[in-house]
């Protein structure tokens, strides 16, 4: 910090100014319409004098006779540089640069010219995110930057999207990036109540959205420290712009469907497997104790009912954004209101938001710009128990098996008009059937249970910007960041989960309360040649949240479902206590000698309360260069200069942290207070350990830049390492030591990724009436495990506590699948064949007495024992894509435009659990396939012979390769069709533009994946068991049509 | 000017400097290891915590019971779901399956709080007196636990008289990161420790707290010798068991314990499962709608229909299901407890839902009785019928069904079946099935679409927790798994 100050006045020092005049030149500058531009940089090509075009677009400056040309910059515009002749007057006209966002890029604590970066940063427009049917910013990234994989896990509404910067980047916690709302860290995550999702950057408008940058390697990230290991998403929100007040309205109206449904057997096809099943096992339909037989309905024949129907529906959503923004030279304000209601494609499941923001800058004099911005969000998320958000997979009335695992031959009211439950068994009820059915009418949880997740937040910041002296500025910011959520959840006491306590009522107030303050001193100057930017800064956050909640039970009479109505008993639920501070310093230097030769240097030294006081702090740092060959005199008089327009090699490495998602009193040991009957009582509970302390990420990064045909073409290709050491790992303990959650959090593991970007922008056809510009983008990604703690043992990570497909062993890429090899179905006797790890092939019949199910297929003997994942599991993977990207093309003709956005993944493996499910040989009911069944010696089919009671042939019971598919696919992710009204209509009716659009989301998916979708995840952001398929609801189709109104 | 600014953020720069208490919070909602035995309060608690572990969900809460009895043959699954033992009433487990690593764990969390407690009270600053009934109600959780962990993992003590493998035994505090590395011991090796446990805890526990609800839910004297009569039956140890019994039950009616609590045969069954806090009950776990057994744990929610239970399990009232037997008469008090409903026969000894769930008992005087009588039975020279083992058969059965006539077994064989069949309906889903089958080499009889499973049958028992070999490498799973 100090050494920073004192370069600083050293520079200033050397700092002289050498120029003499020896002509003027004035002239204007407009766009390509002839419209004036204010504020256009003016510079003087070889002497270090610059100036800006007045409102007018005029300019006037004195250079020396050294001076052959000017070069002219503005914001969104392509820079140009004109040669002057003799005369003292030159007009220029500035074309507009297609990627005017990415000129200016957001880093931390700053922004940074795009040509002068030498970090890996991403920038996305908010543009992209606007006027997608969508919940939060962060689902509309699929596919839309190099190096950051986003996956939408099903169609749960505001269900958080997986995001992997560079792969995953830890074991036991988060892997999701920072994000950085207006310079304040926010919450991420889920905080709803596991059935109503509710993803807190939900709450942010999209609409208000200016850019979201990504930071991906350590030169561009270290400034954020411990954070940053996972990546830095920096979301800036709109402010007003230079000129008269500009009101924007969005709106859309449209619906959404579930797409790719699974076909299964209806009512009679039903009755026909599940009796073969009784049959072959030696236990055939009797009619009095086991069978299964058909319900006649109302109409005297035998019902069949479609349960996907019941539970699924087009959902119609709409959404309304109005803003209002303006600046003049000394204020600059920008307003906006907004409203969204989606009914999503699961019944009961919707998004309602209401947004207000407000921002405001003024210039109180030449030294002091004030300023803040205030952020309101309320936010309603209301659900199902959907079995498809991690953890609830294998919920009994999970709404996603319910779809196509409830018998279709038993209705869903009776013929009297009651519901059709089994009171005594709390299930489906019978039908015809007399075999005892499984799972519950979703009818009535859609109609009796409710479960919420309200938000209210609030996110603001005020600052004060000072001019010190000339270049340097200092800025201390201060915001907060609030968000309370209500989450309400009632289950009925007729059917259902809420049956056992009688039916519940469960409500708890959840609390997330943070402060930051942020002081950072800025020096920026060029001197000659040398252009420096320093900063150096404090930032201390303080981050409280506590929540308290009550389950009350036995309802005690229908008609209540609020927790103020009556019930028998009250259980306190929901209640935590947490607190965690952050401070830090850090600084950063950016050089560059004449726009040819950038170095970069930062660091960040964190301290955090949640690790012990011998472990609280940690350095960061991360360093980076940037060579622009372009600008080399020999670059430029060779030949390539004619094939090259810019040509640039970057560099980066550091090194930074990771405590995202570490529990706030992590190191400590401790007893918990529990209860006895009625007695109070103190268990061991936590192991905690006093030598944790931060995960570190090293991270390489090696970057060449490329633009082709004056820039028409720029080609971007990266190559990443992060090497992620000291891994806080939940080591697991055997369970024979007793500890607590048989695992303690140590720093022992390690683990890489390692890849490639490629991204290519090009304005392939740029004509008066029609233009076409596509950007693609790639990133390959091979991640691997290099340590492990105790001795390097796996660690099988389960889904939603019961399935273990997923692997993290060391050697291997995380969350590979670890299988039990299967050989299809023996066809001489219809059992399907599963192989030891040493290719001893036995098979599996559920029909025979439990200690000979299981033989050996050459010879019929009884198997030494069972084919099981501990014995006989092989790797699999991996089941991180190993490449994924995406494909954008934008075509304008006339008025018209058309965008599509590809988006595809692949080279890596899913589980598909739901697949077991769909061919369990329970009273479950089965896809179409079960059809194909091996019925006689000879069928040649993947269907083993069906055995009622059977879970072991169809991969329930045991994970098998028969469940482990590929899972590349390419999506058309989203495409719109847009018309915008001529200048010489809108002019008529007095408003500035008028854009009317119809678009379709996840239009088209091509994969060879047997499930609903390969783009999936049961785990949510599970770092362990990524990409598992398990009873969840598919995606969602969308389609809408919408508006963009100026005035 | 510019000076004077310049001062001004420095000065605010250092203002924000950071704060240290805020950078060393302490918890609120625990107490810190170092403080958790600092008095009697504490100390108190901390074994309170041991019994909760006992009756976690995965133990003595209900899930220990269930997998005991539906092993047997008294009961028919009717959900078919795996997370509520059908795979475990179809033998077809691995060692991955739910019920295999909770169970493990669970008898293990409550294996190592044992063992950090007894640590903890040794050095805690409390009364001599307290500090040693303390330890002793501490080493009965530990050996209950390992006898129920016994019971599951292992082959039964009278398979090669204890020479087969056992579980892995812990007997030290671990509280940190350390080896896991540890081989199992021999069925014999954690049987001696087990009796050891009891034997200390006899010599150290209080002989009553008073009142009864403490008397029924805490160890007491005569709690660690009623667990020794199990015990050393389960080791064929006819000769302790006798010596144990004799210390609980007299030669003839009244059937009461001559000292300590005065534990007794209750004259009327109905009332041991409508009060539950009974003279009966040597030890059970209570519940309340605060301390709950947990989703899918209780007794309750496994044996009752609905809206109370989950309708999990229904008696088998085909033979060989003990509902169907005959000579279980239905004047008996115990058919009581069967009730039907929605064409299915279900057992109500644990009629309330999860949030109101009644105790769970872990040992009560008649199971002490027909211990005694089985030992007495088989101890007996000869085929000669053992008179004393007779009159308390004879007791436990007339208590139910006052009006039947006395038993009268033409040899000892015939007195040891009836013995057998007597606990089969005394004890019906209490817990006793496997053990009952196991340690007398019995097979497991076919059930519905369930086969038979003999003593040679890798299914015989259960695999070992993959969890546990997945880290421990000395560990040895089970044949067949």
């Amino acid at each position: 910090m100090r050494k920073v100050m004192l370069l600083v006045a050293w520079l200033s020092m050397v700092y002289t100014g050498f120029a003499q005049s020896a002509r003027t030149v004035t002239g204007k500058v407009t766009d390509d319409a002839g419209k004036p531009l204010a504020g256009v940089t003016v510079s003087a090509v070889g002497m270090e004098k610059n100036t800006l075009s007045g409102d007018d677009g005029s300019f006037s400056i004195s250079v020396n006779d050294k001076v052959r040309s000017l070069r002219f910059s503005y914001v969104g515009f392509a820079d140009q540089e004109v040669r002057l002749g003799a005369g003292n007057t030159v007009s220029v006209k500035l074309a507009t640069d297609s990627k005017a966002l990415s000129e200016v890029v957001v880093v931390g604590y700053g922004t940074v010219r795009k040509k002068d970066l030498t970090g890996s940063v991403v920038s996305v427009g908010g543009d992209k995110v606007r006027d997608l049917p969508l919940q939060s910013f962060d689902q509309g990234l699929s596919g839309r930057a190099a190096g950051v994989s986003i996956t939408i896990p099903n169609g749960v509404v505001n269900n958080p999207p997986v995001i992997r910067i560079r792969g995953v980047n830890s074991i036991s916690l988060s892997s999701f990036p920072l994000v950085v709302i207006d310079g304040i860290p926010t919450f991420s995550g889920d905080v709803g109540n596991g059935n109503a999702a509710n993803n807190p950057l939900g709450d942010i408008n999209p609409a208000d959205i200016e850019s979201i940058d990504v930071l991906k390697d350590a030169a561009a990230a270290a400034i954020y420290g411990s954070r940053a290991s996972a990546g830095v998403l920096l979301i800036t929100t709109k402010r007003g712009k230079q000129g008269r007040a500009k009101v924007n309205y969005d709106a859309w109206v449209g619906f959404t469907r579930p797409f790719n449904l699974i076909p299964v057997l209806d009512g009679r096809e039903y009755e026909l497997i599940k009796n073969e099943g009784l049959t072959n096992a030696g236990t055939p339909p009797n009619g009095t104790t086991r069978g299964f037989y058909p319900y006649i309905g109302p109409d005297g024949r035998p019902v069949s009912t479609n349960w996907y129907d019941v539970i699924y529906r087009t959902g119609v959503s709409q959404n309304h954004n109005i803003n209002v923004s303006g600046a003049n030279d000394k204020t600059n304000y920008y307003f906006s209101a907004a409203y969204t209601k989606q009914e999503g494609m699961i019944r009961q499941n919707d998004f309602t938001r209401l947004n207000a923001t407000m921002s405001l800058d003024h210039k109180v004099n030449n030294r002091l710009t004030i300023g803040g911005k205030f952020q309101y969000a309320n936010t309603n998320n209301t659900g199902v128990n959907s079995g498809s958000t991690p953890g609830g997979a294998f919920a009994t009335s999970g709404i996603g098996r319910l779809g196509f695992n409830l018998m279709p031959n038993v209705p869903i009211y009776l013929n009297d008009g009651s519901y059709n439950i089994n009171r005594v068994s709390n299930t489906i009820g019978q039908g015809g059937n007399i075999t005892a059915l499984q799972f519950t009418n979703p009818q009535v949880l859609l109609d009796l249970n409710t479960f919420s997740s309200l938000s209210e937040r609030v996110i603001g910041n005020i600052y004060a910007n000072i001019k010190l002296f000339d270049g340097l500025s200092f800025r201390t910011t201060y915001g907060i960041n609030n968000l309370n959520v209500v989450n309400k959840a009632f289950q009925n006491a007729l059917h259902g989960d809420g049956v056992a306590n009688g039916g519940s009522v469960f409500n708890t107030i959840q609390t997330y309360n943070r402060w930051n303050w942020t002081n950072v001193l800025n020096y920026n100057k060029t001197f000659g040649d040398h252009t420096i930017a320093a900063l150096a800064g404090s930032e201390q956050q303080y981050t409280f949240q506590e929540g308290w909640g009550a389950n009350r039970q036995g309802v005690t009479d229908p008609f209540y479902n609020e927790f103020q109505g009556g019930f028998n008993t009250i259980v306190p639920s929901g209640n935590f206590l947490g607190e965690n501070y952050l401070t830090s310093f850090f600084g950063r230097i950016n050089y560059d000698y004449k726009k040819k030769y950038l170095l970069s240097v930062n660091g960040r030294r964190d301290g955090y309360s949640a690790f012990s006081p011998e472990n609280k702090y940690g350095n960061f740092w991360g360093a980076s260069a940037g060579w622009v060959i372009s600008q080399e005199k020999f670059f430029e008089n060779s030949g390539l200069s004619k094939i090259f327009s810019n040509l640039k090699l970057r560099g980066s490495y550091g090194v930074v942290g990771n405590n995202q998602g570490i529990n706030d009193f992590a190191f400590w040991s401790f007893f918990s207070s529990g209860l006895y009957g009625t007695n109070p009582s103190l268990f061991f509970s936590q192991a905690g350990n006093r030598n944790l302390k931060w995960e570190t990420s090293t991270k390489t990064d090696i970057g060449l830049e490329m633009g082709f045909l004056n820039g028409r073409l720029n080609v971007e290709a990266t190559y990443y390492i992060n090497d992620v050491n000291n891994l806080i790992l939940a080591e697991p303990q055997a369970p024979s030591r007793g500890i607590p959650g048989n695992s303690i959090l140590t720093n022992v593991g390690s683990m890489n990724n390692k890849g490639l970007e490629l991204s290519i922008n090009a304005s392939v056809i740029q004509k008066k009436d029609f233009s076409w510009n596509t950007n693609f983008n790639i990133t390959t990604l091979r991640n691997e495990v290099t340590a492990l703690a105790a001795g390097n043992a796996d660690i099988q990570p389960a889904t939603s506590g019961l399935e273990r497909p997923s692997m993290i062993r060391v050697g291997q890429s995380i969350g590979s699948f670890y299988a039990v090899r299967t050989g299809g179905v023996n066809p001489a006797n219809g059992q399907r064949i599963f192989y030891y790890r040493d290719g001893t092939a036995v098979q599996y019949n559920h029909a025979a007495p439990v200690a000979s199910r299981w033989t050996l297929v050459s010879t019929g003997a009884v198997a030494p024992r069972v084919a099981d994942q501990a014995n006989d599991g092989v790797i699999v993977g991996p089941a991180l894509p190993k490449w994924t990207g995406g494909w954008e093309n934008t075509f304008r003709y006339k008025g018209f435009d058309l965008n599509m956005l590809f988006f595809f993944s692949g080279g890596n493996y899913v589980y598909n659990g739901t697949k077991a499910g769909l061919r369990d040989m329970r009273s479950w009911n089965n896809s179409k396939e079960a059809l194909t069944r091996w019925q006689k010696a000879g069928d040649q089919t993947n269907i083993p012979r069906i055995v009622f009671g059977d879970n072991i042939s169809n991969g329930s019971g045991v994970v098998m390769t028969e469940n482990v598919e590929k899972g590349d696919f390419l999506k058309l992710r989203n495409i719109t069709i847009g018309y915008s009204l001529p200048k010489s209509v809108t002019d008529r009716v007095g408003i500035n533009s008028f854009r009317f659009y119809a678009q379709v989301m996840n239009a088209f998916t091509w994969t060879s994946y047997t499930g609903y979708d390969p783009e999936i995840s049961s785990n949510g952001n599970g770092n362990g068991n990524p990409s598992v398929d398990r009873n969840s609801v598919p995606q969602a189709r969308s389609f809408n049509i919408g508006v963009n109104v100026g005035f | 000017m510019k000076l004077k600014i310049f001062s001004f953020v420095m000065l605010a720069a250092m203002a924000v400097g950071c704060s240290k208490e805020k950078l060393e919070p302490i918890p609120q909602t625990a107490l810190s290891d170092a403080v958790a035995f600092s008095d009697s309060s504490r100390s108190v608690q901390q074994v309170f915590g041991l019994y909760s572990s006992l009756k976690a969900g995965q133990m003595y809460a209900g899930r220990y019971q269930v997998y005991q009895d539906v092993r047997g043959e008294e009961f028919i699954n009717r959900t078919n779901n795996a997370v509520t033992a059908w795979l475990t009433w179809q033998f077809n487990l691995t060692a991955s399956a739910n019920e295999v690593q909770n169970l493990w764990a669970a008898g293990y969390a409550a294996i190592n709080r044992c063992n950090v407690v007894i640590n903890g009270l040794n050095t805690a600053p409390i009364n001599a007196t307290l500090k040693r009934n303390l330890i002793a109600e501490a080493k009965v959780v530990r050996a209950t636990a390992y006898f129920m962990l016994m019971q599951l993992y292992a082959r039964p003590y009278t398979d090669g008289n204890g020479t087969k493998l056992g579980v892995i035994l812990k007997l030290n505090p671990e509280t940190s990161s350390g080896d896991n590395n540890q081989a199992r011991a021999t069925a014999a090796e954690v049987y001696a420790q087990i009796i050891k446990d009891l034997n200390e805890a006899e010599a150290d526990l209080p002989a009553t707290y008073g009142g009864a609800a403490a008397n029924t839910n805490r160890a007491h004297r005569n709690t660690a010798i009623a667990l020794k009569t199990r015990v050393y039956l389960n080791m064929g140890q006819w000769a302790n068991v006798i010596t144990e019994g004799n210390k609980l039950v007299p030669t003839a009616a009244p059937w009461r314990a001559p000292s300590g609590v005065a534990n007794e045969l209750l004259p009327n069954y109905g009332t041991i499962f409508t009060n539950y806090t009974n003279s009966e009950m040597i030890l059970s776990m209570p519940f309340t709608a605060l301390d709950v057994p947990g989703t899918q744990n209780g007794l309750g929610w496994y044996y009752n229909p609905g809206p109370n239970g989950g309708g999990e399990f229904a008696l088998n009232t085909t033979a060989p299901g003990i509902a169907a037997n005959t000579g279980w008469r239905t004047s008996d008090a115990r058919r009581n407890f069967l009730v039907v409903s929605g064409g299915q026969t279900w057992l109500s000894k644990w009629p309330n839902p999860n949030n109101a769930a009644d105790p769970s008992p872990v040992i009560r005087y008649a199971e002490v009785m027909l211990n005694l009588a089985e030992a007495l039975a088989r101890n007996a020279a000869g085929t000669s019928v053992d008179a004393r083992a007779l009159a308390i058969l004879n007791a436990v059965r007339k208590r139910a069904d006052p009006t039947i006539t006395d038993f009268a077994p033409a040899d000892k064989n015939a007195l040891i079946d009836l013995i057998l069949t007597e606990r089969r309906i005394e004890l019906l889903g209490e817990g006793f099935r496997t053990s009952d089958i196991a340690r007398t080499n019995q097979t497991f009889p076919a059930k519905g679409p369930v086969g038979a499973v003999a003593p040679s049958a890798d299914q015989y028992i259960w695999p070992i927790s993959i969890a546990e070999l997945l880290v421990n490498k000395a560990c040895q799973q089970n044949p067949g798994y």
